[in-house]
């Protein structure tokens, strides 16, 4: 009897099954969400595996159609997911803001507005100053950078992460809002992924009013992609838990 | 080579054509909506069926998947895989999460004698459609205990776990087949005519 841990990878063929219990398929998820060939590999398979309902094939009952095409027709539909992305400088400098089609960045705009007003004053506790004083002299750069983007995804279960990222400066800032409360015992810890592997980019800043202060997570490497998860309260080397953020960064 | 079969139903439309569509039923396209019905109900149908076996429910899972499809077609991704992947996902997963929660344990074992045989009754039931034939042969391709393991779960709606106890075989044994027989399928389903 061999004690080891069991290889991820080799759960890619129970997973493109729908094979995997409910614990198992979120380990094997967040396995995949660091690790691009296995993406690769999952998605073959499960096309694989969605294959084989070419051989039960059969007509539904004929009213089906028009009860299905009428609840539709009662049925709101989901809006896209908010990766807005944006320049910068337009709405930060007052260029004014886009007209209504483009409300979803208006929106952003304004969150992440007052999301670094409020970060800009808690970071200014007269103690920490020092200590912030670089920091805040990289957040203004990204902030400033003629390429800067705004981003802003959904967190899980609820809550939302706003980023301004520059290429330029290979850095990212990050604030969020309203994401789970946690206890004294653990944290929030952000990650990146990619070739480089999967690097700490440090704990968020606990929460001041359900926001937290803008974070600076420098040392970008294209096709990264940048992950919060929750973290024993020192922070860990790995993570451990299944991401409630993930946000694919664009390449340049 | 491979002649139409006289009579055949039109083949579903291929993947490009799924995400095409879509991309209209995400803007509210209700004839898209009726594109992707017409096109696919009917495989979608015939997998919640084998996987869940009760018709009133079948229908029921059926009608869920085809809604999930109007709600959430802006959500697909074709970065994440092809479309009519991301479909046969969707109506995979339904159907497995409803029999899984829905049955009690006693009834599950009643259906585990009954999956023994799925897969011969499968291929009774197949229709003389080009693309059924070609996964019939490469199923026929996989070794005894990748096709089972494969065709338990894909059909069957079991866990691994699940279908190493129907098997008698040891868990990890069953997560290689099932990985190796869905990599030697996608192999042949890629590389035949």
């Amino acid at each position: 009897m061999r004690l080891r841990r069991t290889d991820p990878h080799t759960l890619a063929g129970a997973y493109a099954l729908d094979a995997l219990g409910e614990a198992d398929r979120e380990r094997f998820e967040h396995h995949l969400g660091g690790c691009e060939s296995c993406k690769a590999e999952a998605a073959s398979l499960r096309d694989a595996a969605g294959r084989l309902a070419e051989v039960t094939a059969a007509a539904p009952p004929p009213q089906l159609r028009g009860q299905v095409i009428a609840e539709a027709a009662r049925t709101r539909q989901q809006a896209p997911p908010v990766r807005v992305t944006e320049r910068v400088r337009r709405s930060w400098h007052g260029v004014g803001w886009p007209a209504a089609p483009r409300m979803a960045v208006a929106i952003a705009g304004v969150g992440i507005l007052v999301a670094l007003a409020l970060g800009a004053l808690l970071i200014n506790d007269q103690h920490r100053l020092h200590i912030y004083d670089t920091q805040r002299s990289q957040i203004a750069a990204v902030l400033n950078a003629p390429d800067a983007d705004i981003m802003t995804v959904r967190a899980r279960p609820h809550g939302a992460a706003t980023v301004v990222m520059s290429h330029t400066a290979r850095a990212l800032v990050l604030t969020t809002a309203r994401l789970p409360a946690l206890p004294a015992s653990e944290c929030y810890q952000v990650w990146l992924m990619g070739r480089h592997g999967v690097r700490s980019a440090g704990r968020l800043p606990s929460p001041k009013q359900g926001m937290t202060a803008p974070m600076i997570v420098a040392g970008l490497a294209a096709g990264d992609r940048m992950g919060v998860t929750v973290e024993p309260a020192g922070g860990a080397a790995r993570p451990s838990s299944p991401p409630v953020v993930m946000l694919d960064l664009p390449t340049a | 080579m491979t002649a139409e079969l006289p009579g055949e139903r039109p083949r579903a439309a291929s993947g490009a054509d799924l995400a095409g569509l879509l991309a209209k039923v995400a803007r509210g396209d209700d004839a898209a909506f009726a594109g992707v019905y017409d096109q696919f109900a009917t495989i979608v149908y015939g997998i919640v069926r084998r996987v869940v076996r009760d018709p009133a429910q079948s229908e029921e899972v059926t009608q869920e998947v085809l809604l999930e499809v109007w709600r959430t077609a802006s959500r697909f991704d074709p970065g994440e895989g092809s479309a009519r992947s991301w479909l046969m996902t969707l109506a995979h997963r339904r159907a497995v999460d409803r029999v899984r929660s829905a049955q009690a344990s006693a009834e599950r074992e009643a259906r585990a004698a009954v999956a023994a045989t799925d897969y011969d009754v499968v291929a009774e039931e197949v229709e003389n459609r080009l693309d059924a034939q070609r996964v019939r042969r490469c199923l026929d391709a996989l070794t005894e205990l990748q096709r089972e393991s494969v065709t338990l779960a894909y059909y069957g709606g079991y866990t691994y776990r699940e279908v190493a106890a129907l098997l008698g075989v040891a868990v990890g044994t069953v997560k290689t087949r099932m990985r190796d027989g869905l990599i030697r399928l996608r192999d042949c389903l890629g590389t035949e005519p």
